[in-house]
C-alpha cells in the first residue's frame, strides 16, 4: 500500500525536524504509542495500540531512522506485529520551508498482513490517513513551542481541536 | 433446525485456533507460558504437543495418482506455516473471549519466507514451498483417448484460448463446527460435527487420534450447507476429539466467518490453455486442455482428485474423437482447494461450452446448430466418450429443443439484431451440458461408492428409515419418505428418516457428487423391496395361502390368481405416481377369495411372531447396500439472455431458462430448489465471486464485505422445465440434480455476455465478468 502526501506546518523547519526525530516527542504524538525506547542511534523499540475498524490490538516493533540529514530529510523504516496482524514499511520525509511555513512531503510503502489485511483492507487507507493527520497535528503543536518551553499537552480532544482549528484556518485562507 | 452450536452440554469449554498471519514462514519459537496462565484459560496446545499424538490430515488420493506428492500436513504447525490461516495453537478456555485474549499472550516468532502465490509463477519455478520437493509440482497426469496431435493437425481450424477458473469460497451459511465429549469410564468419544460424511470422518478421525473406530460416535445434526466444503476431514475435527480426551470435559469450536474464508477449503482454481480442432463444416475433431490446477499448500481429502474429474467430463455432450487433458497440480501458499459444488465438472463444462462458442464464432455459424451437429443421437446410448466413460442415457436434442421453444430462440435473435441497430448490447448464451453424478461405482471411488439403508417397520407400522447418506439441506428426509410411502402404501407422516449418527445408522458413505437420491435413495428402495418380500410370506401365512398367489398393492396383501400374482411379484413397480393413478400394466383386481391383510396387520404379526411361517425370522427390518454399476449422466440446456449497459458495463438479465433432465423426479419442488441454488452459485462465479490473495499471500477477500456472494437483487427470475430420460443404472431411474445448476449455468451466462460484446470483437473473457472489465472493453474500442 502506497502512502503519499504533503503536510503544511506553521512552524520553523528546524523545530519540525527536531520534533520528528525526538523519541520523547514521537511517543507523545504517535496516536496510541505506549512506549518508545531508544535501543541504538536512531533506532527505537515501540509498543503501539492501534486498529482499523473493529480490528484492534497491541503492536510491538521497531522504528529506525536512516539517511538523517537535518533539517531536510530522513527515511523511516518500521516493522511491527501483534495479534491483529503485522505491518512493515519504509518511507521518506522531505521538509521545505518558505515564509515560516514548513512543507513536509512524505512517501512510503507499507505492507500489512494477518487479520488487518483480510478484514481491514478496505479501511486501511482511511485509517492511515486519519492517524497521519492526528500525528502531524500533534507534531505541529510541538514544533510551535521552543525547545526550552513546556511541551504542549495532547490527547484526542486537544488533537481534534487543533486539527479543527487548522482546518478552519485553511478554509478561510482560500 | 438444530445445528452443532445449538447442542449445549454442561461445562463445555471453548477452543479457538491461533492461525498463521503469514502465507509462508518458519516458526522460530512459540511461547505459550504466559497465555497458559491467563484468566479463563484451561490449556494451550501447540504443534509439538500433538506431533506424536495426532496423525496427519488424510488425503484419499494416496496411491491413486502416480507420483503424487502429499505433504505431511499436521493438525497444528510445528515449525513451518504454509498459508494464512494455518493453525498454530489451540487455546482451550472457559469462553471465547478468554481464548481470544490469550492469543495476545502467545509469542510466535516468525521468519518470513518468500511466498508462492500466483499459480503460473509457482509452477514455473517460484519459491519452492517444500524444500525437499525442490519445486511446487504436486503431480502431473495425462488422460484421454484418441490421437490428439493427429486430430488437431488434421483439423481445418484449431482455436486456442487461455481460460481461467478463479478460486471460489464455498461459503456455507453455517460455518464448520465441532463439539466433542469424552466419557473416560466407557472410553467413548462423541463428536458432533457439521459434516457431509459422518462415517468416513469417523473412520479417519479414529485413525488420526488412535482410538478404536467403534469407540467414536459421530453425530451430524442439521447442517447449514456444505457444497463440498464439508466433504472433508479437517484438522479441527481431530484436534477437538483429542482435546476432549485430554481434558475429560466437553469442548466446542465454532468456526468464525474469518476462519471460514481462510481455512475451509476453496474450490476451482484452474488456469489452462484450450486447443479445440474442427472441420469447416463444424465437426469437432479434438479437444485438449493443458491445465495448471491450484492445490493450495497441502492436500485435503480430495484435493488432487478434483482436476481428474475435469478430465473425465471434457467430452461434454458431444462426439469428440480425441480428447486429452494434461494436468499439472501445483502447490501454492494458499488454503487447499477441494470439492466445491460440481467439483471439477463445472471447469470441464465451462471449457467445452466456451470451446463450442469459440468454434461457432470462428466459423460464423449459429452456436445452437453447431451443438446439435455434434450431439450423439438418442439411439447411440450408452455412449462411449474419448475420456473413457459410458454415458448411461441421454436425449440432448429434446432438452435443447424444449429450452429453445421456451426462449423462443428465433425471436430472441431477431430482438438482438434489432437491439444492436439501436445500440443495445443484448447477448444470448446457450450451454448444453452433461454432468457425471450418482458417484459412483466403488471401482472408481476412493472410499467406496455404494450407499446403505436400513428400513424398519415397527409393530405399529410406523416406518423408520436409516440412510447412510447425510443430507444437509437437500430435503431427503422428505424424498426418501416419499419413496417408502409409495412402495409400502403407508402415510408419509408415519415415516421417519434418520441420518447422520454413526451409533444409530449403519455405515454409509455420505452426501456429495449428486449421489444421495440415486445411490442412497435406491438403497432405501431396495431395502423396502426386501421387506415387501418378507411381509408377503407373513401375509400369505396369515391368509393360509401360497405366497406366490399374494399380491401387494397400496398397503394391502391380497390373494390373486397364481398366474397374475407371479407377474406382479416380478414387476418393478413405478414408485413415483401420484396417488390414485394406476401404473402402467396395472395390477389385476383381486380375483381370489377376497382375503386381504394390510401391511399394518403384517407389521404387528411379524413382531408378535405367533402367526409367521415356521423358520422365518421375526421382526420386519431390512438393510441394503446398493452398489451402482455406473455413474448417471444428467444433462440439460441453459439459456441466458443478458443486456450489457453501455455506460457502466453492468449486466442485466433479460431471461434465464433452464431445462434439466435428472431422470425420474421424486419431489419436483426439491429438484427446483436444487436447480435454483445451483444457478445462483454459478452466477456468483460468472459475475461476482473471486478469492483474492495479494502478492505476499495475504487473503484480501477475508470477509463477506469483500467476497461478493450474490444477493437476492442480483438473481434473475428463472424459467425452469424438465425433460425426463430415466437412468437405466438404478431401478427408480433417478440421476441426481445437486450440482446441475452450477455446471450448466456458468458457461451459459459467460457465453451470453461474450455474445453481447461480440460487436466489439470479444471472443472470450475471464470470470468474474465485473462491470469494470466490461467497461474497459467498451471504452477501449470506442
Amino acid at each position: 500500500m502506497k502512502i503519499e502526501g504533503t503536510q503544511e506546518m506553521h512552524a520553523r523547519r528546524e523545530r519540525v525536524f527536531q520534533a520528528l526525530v525526538d523519541p520523547a516527542v514521537l511517543q507523545r504524538c504517535i496516536p496510541g504509542c505506549e512506549r518508545l525506547e531508544q535501543i541504538g542511534e536512531h533506532h527505537y523499540s515501540t509498543t503501539l495500540r492501534a486498529g482499523v475498524g473493529s480490528i484492534k490490538g497491541v503492536f510491538t516493533g521497531n522504528v529506525r531512522l536512516e539517511e538523517v540529514q537535518p533539517p531536510t530529510h530522513f527515511r523511516m523504516v518500521v516493522d511491527g506485529k501483534g495479534q491483529p496482524g503485522f505491518l512493515k514499511g519504509a518511507g521518506t520525509l522531505d521538509l521545505e520551508e518558505s515564509d515560516g511555513v514548513t512543507l513536509i512531503k512524505y512517501s512510503g510503502d507499507v505492507q500489512v498482513g494477518g487479520t488487518i489485511a483480510g478484514v481491514g483492507q478496505r479501511m486501511i487507507q482511511g485509517a492511515a490517513r486519519m492517524m497521519l493527520a492526528q500525528f502531524f497535528t500533534a507534531i505541529e503543536a510541538e514544533a510551535q513551542t521552543e525547545a526550552h518551553e513546556e511541551p504542549p499537552r495532547h490527547g484526542s480532544f486537544r488533537t481534534a481541536l487543533r486539527w479543527f482549528s487548522g482546518w478552519l484556518r485553511r478554509l478561510f485562507r482560500r | 433446525g438444530h445445528y452443532v452450536d445449538d447442542v449445549k452440554l454442561a461445562d463445555t469449554l471453548t477452543v479457538m485456533f491461533l492461525r498463521s498471519m503469514y502465507a509462508h514462514a518458519r516458526i522460530t519459537s512459540i511461547d505459550t507460558s504466559e497465555a497458559a496462565h491467563a484468566p479463563g484459560v484451561v490449556a494451550v496446545y501447540t504443534g509439538k504437543d500433538v506431533a506424536e499424538k495426532v496423525g496427519p490430515v488424510p488425503c484419499a488420493s494416496a496411491g491413486a495418482i502416480p507420483g503424487l506428492r502429499i505433504p505431511d500436513y499436521r493438525v497444528l504447525a510445528t515449525d513451518h506455516v504454509v498459508f494464512v490461516g494455518h493453525p498454530i495453537a489451540a487455546v482451550v478456555a472457559t469462553d471465547r473471549y478468554a481464548a481470544l485474549d490469550a492469543f495476545d499472550l502467545i509469542m510466535v516468532d516468525y521468519e518470513e519466507l518468500p511466498a508462492a502465490v500466483d499459480l503460473e509463477e509457482a509452477a514455473a519455478g517460484g519459491p519452492a514451498i517444500y524444500e525437499d520437493y525442490g519445486d511446487n509440482i504436486a503431480y502431473k497426469l495425462t488422460a484421454g483417448e484418441g490421437d490428439i496431435e493427429a486430430a488437431l493437425a488434421g483439423s481445418d481450424k484449431v482455436i486456442s484460448q487461455r481460460i481461467v477458473h478463479q478460486r471460489l469460497a464455498p461459503i456455507a451459511m453455517e460455518p464448520r463446527g465441532v463439539l466433542a465429549r469424552y466419557f473416560p469410564g466407557e472410553q467413548e468419544l462423541t463428536l458432533w460435527s457439521s459434516t457431509q460424511i459422518p462415517h468416513l470422518m469417523r473412520t479417519q478421525v479414529a485413525l488420526m487420534i488412535g482410538i478404536p473406530e467403534n469407540k467414536l460416535r459421530v453425530i451430524t445434526p442439521e447442517v447449514g450447507g456444505g457444497f463440498g466444503s464439508k466433504l472433508n476431514v479437517y484438522a479441527e475435527e481431530a484436534m477437538l476429539g483429542w482435546i476432549a480426551i485430554q481434558l475429560g470435559k466437553p469442548v466446542k469450536w465454532i468456526e468464525t466467518r474469518r476462519e471460514n474464508m481462510q481455512a475451509t477449503i476453496h474450490g476451482r482454481g484452474q488456469v489452462g490453455t484450450l486447443d479445440v480442432g474442427c472441420t469447416n463444416d463444424g465437426t469437432i475433431t479434438g479437444l485438449r486442455w493443458n491445465v495448471l490446477a491450484d492445490m493450495g499448500a497441502y492436500m485435503q481429502l480430495l484435493t488432487p482428485a478434483i482436476p481428474t474429474l475435469t478430465g473425465l467430463m471434457l467430452s461434454g455432450c458431444y462426439k469428440i474423437p480425441a480428447i486429452q487433458i494434461n494436468i499439472t497440480g501445483v502447490f501454492t501458499n494458499k488454503v487447499a482447494t477441494d470439492a466445491y459444488r460440481g467439483a471439477g465438472r463445472p471447469e470441464a463444462t465451462y471449457v467445452v461450452e466456451r470451446a463450442l462458442d469459440l468454434v461457432a464464432a470462428e466459423l460464423g455459424v449459429d452456436t445452437v446448430e453447431l451443438r446439435r451437429k455434434n450431439f450423439p443421437k438418442p439411439d447411440e446410448f450408452p455412449f462411449k466418450t474419448a475420456t473413457g466413460l459410458f454415458y448411461d442415457s441421454g436425449n440432448y436434442e429434446a432438452a435443447l429443443d424444449k429450452a429453445l421453444g421456451m426462449a423462443n430462440y428465433k425471436a430472441l435473435r431477431e430482438e438482438q439484431r434489432k437491439g444492436r441497430e439501436q445500440g443495445r448490447l443484448i447477448g444470448i448464451g446457450v450451454s448444453t451440458y452433461v454432468e457425471i453424478c450418482a458417484l459412483g461405482p466403488s471401482q472408481a471411488m476412493p472410499a467406496g461408492g455404494w450407499e446403505s439403508a436400513t428400513v424398519r417397520i415397527e409393530p405399529t407400522c410406523k416406518v423408520t428409515v436409516m440412510t447412510g447418506a447425510s443430507p444437509h439441506g437437500q430435503g431427503q428426509e422428505t424424498s426418501f419418505a416419499q419413496i417408502v410411502a409409495d412402495q409400502l402404501g403407508v402415510d408419509l407422516n408415519d415415516i421417519t428418516v434418520i441420518h447422520g449418527d454413526t451409533a444409530i445408522v449403519q455405515y454409509g458413505i455420505g452426501t456429495f457428487g449428486s449421489r444421495a437420491t440415486a445411490v442412497g435413495g435406491t438403497a432405501v428402495y431396495m431395502a423396502v423391496e426386501k421387506l415387501i418380500e418378507k411381509a408377503r410370506q407373513i401375509a400369505a401365512h396369515m391368509m393360509g395361502v401360497d405366497a406366490a398367489s399374494v399380491a401387494f398393492n397400496e398397503g394391502k396383501f391380497s390373494k390373486v390368481a397364481a398366474r397374475a400374482a407371479s407377474a406382479v411379484a416380478t414387476e418393478v413397480p413405478e414408485p413415483m405416481l401420484p396417488a390414485g393413478q394406476a401404473p402402467a400394466g396395472a395390477l389385476p383386481e383381486p380375483e381370489g377369495d377376497g382375503k386381504q391383510v394390510t401391511i399394518q396387520d403384517v407389521a404387528l404379526a411379524a413382531h408378535l411372531a405367533r402367526e409367521i411361517p415356521p423358520g422365518l425370522e421375526p421382526g420386519l427390518s431390512a438393510t441394503h447396500f446398493f452398489e451402482p454399476t455406473n455413474f448417471t449422466f444428467p444433462f440439460g440446456t441453459h439459456i441466458a439472455v443478458v443486456e450489457v449497459n453501455r455506460d457502466t458495463g453492468d449486466i442485466k438479465f433479460l431471461r434465464y431458462i433452464a431445462v434439466d433432465d435428472c431422470g425420474k423426479v421424486i419431489n419436483p419442488m426439491l429438484v427446483d430448489g436444487q436447480v435454483h441454488g445451483g444457478i445462483v452459485q454459478a452466477l456468483g462465479q460468472a459475475l461476482y465471486e473471486e478469492v483474492v490473495y495479494d502478492e505476499q499471500g495475504q487473503l484480501i477477500t477475508g470477509t463477506l464485505m469483500d467476497y461478493a456472494v450474490p444477493k437476492a437483487a442480483m438473481i434473475p427470475w428463472m424459467e425452469l422445465d424438465r425433460t425426463e430420460t430415466p437412468s437405466p443404472v438404478n431401478p427408480m431411474g433417478v440421476k441426481g440434480v445437486g450440482e446441475a445448476g452450477t455446471i450448466g449455468a456458468t458457461p451459459a451466462i459467460v457465453n451470453a455476455v461474450v455474445d453481447a460484446l461480440a460487436p466489439f470483437g470479444v471472443r472470450h473473457m475471464d470470470m468474474p465478468l465485473k462491470p469494470e472489465k466490461i467497461w474497459q472493453i467498451l471504452n477501449q474500442q470506442n
